[in-house]
């Protein structure tokens, strides 16, 4: 597996969600998404059912990458905190462990100020499940694809023909 | 940089399409926007200027099917042409899976391609990556333009590594798909390869 891939599997995606139960229970919001820096959603939570993540997902990172450009420009090592006031609705987007990506969507009632205090928080936790995944990575049978789950890469070049439909 | 999901049964690839400003990428995707069954594509975003000129990028996720029980979702960037948007063609690279290269097949628009494969080759190798190992397809579109150089010169100049190479009329949604799926195979084999 190339190193740079990022694999999810069930018990980890289970410690991520609980992290964004919690912080959006106790926030109220109407989303907390964790997506990696490329723009691939992992994780959501919260009732916003009228958000498209992909797009959110693919928007926020590109919006965190442009930060980091302008902070490169004037000699700041990252910016790593983007908030976006609207009328209704405020997004919150923050760096994880410069690999991930958090954003929260909440209304007026949500105090900005409690928002960045759990982000913190929440950023923290998160850290310290993705340094224990990372350890995992490097411990390669612990790594393994669980036995019960067939790997998506025993693939045949006919497997991509009816792909695309030939 | 590929996200194996094994909760949500989903690999995500990332491949960009790049070239010189004017070259057709947007019109490449917005094809494949209008050839893809609702249920299989998200929305597509351009990040455009006032005069449909792409300023940060377009994104269009599609879903191309199954393989062994894993949706193959490719999520399709452009970058802006224009060469002075240089910085965001770096952060779009980031994180890229595959290359698809829409050249300009007009006479006057040769230099502008050798600049652009020039600048491609530089930014990849920023990103970390190489253009000779990267999955990599040559698209010659506007086949249709009078002043067309013949697709057996602008192969001489732009081939990198005996790449598959398309010839394509992209308004037209000609060679669009059939350069899609070069690249996304590619794309796939190579995973394939890693794991």
């Amino acid at each position: 597996m190339n190193a740079s891939n990022i694999v999810l599997y069930e018990a980890e995606y289970q410690r991520l969600k609980s992290i964004l139960v919690k912080t959006q229970r106790e926030l109220g919001i109407d989303l907390i998404l964790l997506i990696d820096r490329d723009g691939h959603q992992i994780a959501s939570e919260g009732p916003a059912q009228d958000i498209d993540l992909t797009a959110l997902s693919s928007l926020a990172a590109a919006n965190l990458a442009a930060t980091d450009g302008l902070a490169r420009l004037v000699g700041e090592p990252e910016f790593s905190i983007l908030y976006h006031q609207g009328k209704h609705r405020n997004i919150h987007i923050s760096d994880v462990s410069r690999r991930y990506c958090l954003v929260l969507v909440f209304d007026e009632k949500v105090s900005l100020g409690l928002v960045r205090l759990r982000v913190k928080h929440t950023t923290a936790y998160l850290e310290e499940v993705f340094k224990l995944f990372a350890r995992k990575t490097e411990t390669k049978k612990n790594a393994a694809v669980p036995s019960n789950s067939p790997s998506p890469f025993d693939f045949t070049d006919e497997d991509i023909d009816k792909l695309f439909g030939r | 940089m590929t996200f194996i999901n094994y909760v949500a049964r989903e690999i995500n690839c990332k491949l960009v399409y790049y070239g010189p400003g004017l070259g057709g990428k947007t019109t490449n995707l917005q094809h494949i926007y209008q050839i893809t069954n609702p249920e299989n594509k998200g929305k597509m975003i351009s990040l455009a200027t006032e005069t449909e000129r792409t300023l940060f990028f377009d994104f269009l996720p599609i879903d191309l099917g199954q393989i062994r029980g894993f949706s193959m979702r490719f999520h399709l960037y452009t970058v802006p042409g224009q060469v002075f948007y240089d910085a965001s063609r770096k952060l779009i690279l980031k994180g890229v899976d595959g290359v698809v290269f829409v050249a300009d097949s007009q006479e006057e628009r040769l230099d502008a391609n050798l600049e652009s494969l020039s600048n491609l080759n530089l930014n990849l190798k920023e990103q970390g990556f190489d253009l000779n190992k990267i999955p990599y397809v040559l698209q010659l579109n506007k086949r249709d333009l009078p002043n067309a150089l013949p697709a057996e010169r602008l192969k001489k100049l732009l081939l990198v590594k005996g790449e598959p190479v398309y010839e394509a009329v992209a308004p037209k949604g000609v060679g669009v798909l059939e350069t899609l799926k070069a690249a996304a195979r590619q794309v796939l084999v190579e995973l394939r390869k890693s794991a």
